[in-house]
């Protein structure tokens, strides 16, 4: 039986340990992976806690990112809580086998701690391994600091086992800026945190021997299309549980979390649409704004990623003139992923604001209070002309000459 | 808020002085950030750390800091980083050397006029812990310094935060926290 | 098989073996299991055969190579006893007789249309090893 720990009230933990703390608390019963930063200490911390006897449960240290994944698919098969964590080039390893698990509806837990794709070869933060996963027919929902890395982990083996979704989730942080910054955080005790994931049922386990099925089978045209829309209805149906599970741990914990996030929207005349931490710092570059320069601004984030909440983003966003789309990947020859989700949820709206894109932070290059500041002022000149002054694409915080794209 | 820069190099215990100094501090119901940049992340390379303290949740991520505080942790970072990188009017400066405030300045023309305070964490260290890990002693420093806890409730609260490390440990961390406290000028 | 639509299929392309959930299912034979319509078990491939493997039991040494090596478990064997061929899932392949040790061997590849006991009348002598 395993040890448990007695945590304060308020822990001051990083992003990482956020993660770590909330995997040994869900007494997950395997854990297959293969470090890379800046996950690493998420991996590292939960195998501490497994050699010090927190754990009961099985650590399987593969050689490599697409074995850690394929040990998930095989133990998650196999009928038991399974769960890991990666970044970046490890997650680029893993994608062929992250398709598996969404099609074979296994409920695995994966922390993804956000960082660059190489080349250049760079270890910080930004969200390129984050869309790279997001076809992958898994739920993928985003922490903005570390308590929330450790709330939505909590839930998100919640969320993944439940009978009516048994898809994998993906929890994502941002490298270094989260999961590296110690900040406070107020956890579970251990017997309440399992109690509110609860125990782990099991769905066609392979190892139930009296009732053998095969996974993994081949499906060509005459099959493959109703699985995957079979899968598809699933991801999209998962958000009654996303919000249910939200709402529990409410109850729970006072600690309220929806399926798109808004700060300061009640009277907003201009958004800010981002992910991970700049959501956060864009909130402090938004009250400022309001106090110093009166720009009514404010924030929006889509909390789940996948599915995609189209109507609620649409409805956060109903009343705004002009809207900021930040997206901190490289766009790879179009704009980039938020401002296509958000363009395409407002065109389904009554509202049509003004919206632009902006490429940020790649690298791990850092946003700043300047930088969001700069970025409201000019989407109020959008929404104070009513038609698109800036450029329709531009990138933040670069060096040289200004760089902007369909002008 | 109050926000403090660490210079240190990879080795010598700033991160871990930062998420000590962020323990005790949460403790005491404030809200904390304690970050690094890590840089080439070798063993000597230099690297900074960083604080944040406020009675409200700290929302901002910004890597970006204009320091109340910068805390010098090796003697040579004076000479090589940028330790008035993005001051203030206000910024204090504590700085471990075995030079006295007027010598230091000497070689340090830059932080003349500032307000520069100096404690040998490097000997301090030393002579207490046997290693050259200067960042519990400059914690010292810096509540003599600030005034933000009494010695006391400080050294308490360290006793939590290094209870992982034996006895012997623990013992000469908390002499190098009161004889840093006591000797900075 | 019939066709299913979207909704009528078991999420993950997951497949089951049998109808019934039986603990003791390894200790039943093949044709006493209740196997599931997704079970190949089912579907027969005798139509494939252009040849098919006719076996001699008189010299059968029981040593299972076949049983090893046919790659649609379409030898039939209790407890190490070699029976014959399920010839609902031969295929015709020839493996099985290609890795007969004996001599004569014991499967003996003979055009579909031939009839068993036709063979087995006339099947070869023990060879004697060339010098």
């Amino acid at each position: 039986m395993a040890e448990k720990l007695k945590l304060q009230e308020v822990e001051v933990w990083d992003g990482n340990m956020a993660f770590a703390q909330a995997m040994r608390q869900a007494q997950i019963d395997v854990v297959a992976a293969y470090p890379i930063t800046p996950s690493t200490p998420t991996v590292h911390g939960y195998a501490k806690f497994l050699a010090d006897g927190y754990i009961d449960g099985e650590f399987v240290l593969v050689e490599s990112e697409h074995a850690a994944m394929s040990g998930c698919v095989g133990a998650a098969a196999a009928g038991g809580r399974v769960a890991t964590a990666t970044s970046s080039q490890g997650f680029a390893l893993m994608i062929e086998v992250l398709y598996q698990a969404s099609g074979m509806r296994l409920p695995i837990v994966l922390g993804l701690v956000n960082r660059a794709l190489a080349s250049p070869l760079n270890v910080n933060g930004d969200h390129s391994d984050m869309y790279l996963g997001r076809d992958a027919g898994w739920i993928m929902i985003d922490a903005f600091n570390a308590q929330e890395s450790y709330d939505l982990m909590l839930m998100g083996f919640k969320i993944a086992e439940d009978l009516n979704v048994r898809l994998p989730v993906m929890v994502n942080q941002d490298g270094f800026i989260t999961s590296h910054t110690a900040q406070n955080v107020k956890p579970l005790q251990d017997e309440v945190a399992y109690k509110f994931i609860g125990d782990y049922k099991e769905v066609n386990p392979l190892l139930d021997f009296g009732k053998p099925v095969t996974y993994g089978a081949q499906t060509e045209e005459d099959w493959h299309f109703e699985f995957k829309a079979r899968q598809h209805k699933a991801l999209m149906d998962s958000k009654d549980t996303i919000e249910n599970v939200f709402k529990e741990f409410e109850s729970l914990t006072k600690r309220k979390y929806n399926l798109v996030e808004s700060y300061l929207m009640e009277d907003a005349q201009v958004a800010i649409v981002a992910l991970g931490s700049t959501v956060e710092s864009a909130v402090q570059a938004a009250k400022n704004l309001r106090e110093s320069e009166g720009i009514k601004a404010g924030v929006v984030a889509t909390r789940a990623i996948r599915p995609f909440p189209l109507k609620e983003v649409a409805r956060a966003l109903k009343d705004v003139k002009a809207i900021a789309t930040l997206d901190r990947s490289a766009p790879g020859g179009t704009l980039g992923m938020i401002y296509n989700e958000i363009s395409g949820a407002m065109y389904q709206s009554d509202n049509r604001p003004i919206i632009n894109n902006y490429i940020y932070g790649l690298g791990g290059r850092d946003m700043t209070q300047k930088d969001i500041k700069e970025i409201f002022r000019d989407i109020k000149r959008n929404a104070d002309s009513g038609k698109l002054v800036t450029p329709l694409q531009q990138f933040s915080g670069l060096r040289g000459p200004k760089l902007s794209f369909f002008n | 808020m109050l926000e403090i820069r660490w210079h240190s190099r990879a080795g010598q215990g700033a991160v871990t002085g930062a998420k000590g100094l962020g323990d005790v501090v949460a403790n005491t119901g404030k809200e904390v950030q304690a970050f690094a940049f890590y840089g080439s992340a070798k063993r000597g390379a230099a690297m900074t750390a960083y604080n944040r303290i406020d009675d409200k949740p700290i929302i901002n991520h910004e890597k970006y800091m204009a320091p109340d505080y910068v805390l010098v942790i090796d003697p040579a970072l004076v000479l090589s980083a940028d330790i008035t990188a993005h001051e203030k009017e206000n910024t204090k400066y504590i700085v471990t050397t075995h030079m006295d405030k007027k010598e230091l300045i000497k070689l340090v023309p830059k932080l003349e006029g500032k307000e520069v305070y100096t404690v040998d964490c490097m000997t301090i260290s030393m002579e207490t812990i046997g290693r050259a890990i200067p960042n519990t002693p400059m914690l010292g420093a810096l509540m003599k310094v600030s005034g933000m806890f009494e010695l006391d409730y400080f050294k308490n609260a360290m006793l939590k935060v290094l209870a992982k490390f034996p006895q012997k440990i623990i013992d000469a961390n908390m002499s190098a926290i009161t004889r840093a406290y006591d000797e900075v000028k | 098989m019939e066709f299913l639509g979207w909704d009528q299929l078991e999420a993950g392309a997951v497949i089951p073996s049998f109808e019934d959930k039986n603990s003791d299912i390894v200790k039943l034979k093949q044709e006493e299991r209740n196997y599931a319509k997704t079970n190949s078990y089912t579907a027969s491939v005798a139509d494939w055969r252009v040849f098919k493997p006719v076996f001699n039991k008189d010299v059968c040494i029981d040593c299972q190579n076949c049983w090893v090596f046919c790659p649609d478990t379409a030898i039939v064997a209790r407890d190490k006893d070699m029976l014959g061929i399920d010839y609902d899932h031969c295929k015709g392949c020839g493996i099985c007789a290609e890795v007969c040790p004996t001599n004569p061997k014991s499967l003996i590849m003979f055009f579909e249309n031939d009839d068993n006991d036709t063979a087995l009348s006339q099947w070869p002598e023990k060879k004697k090893k060339e010098k």
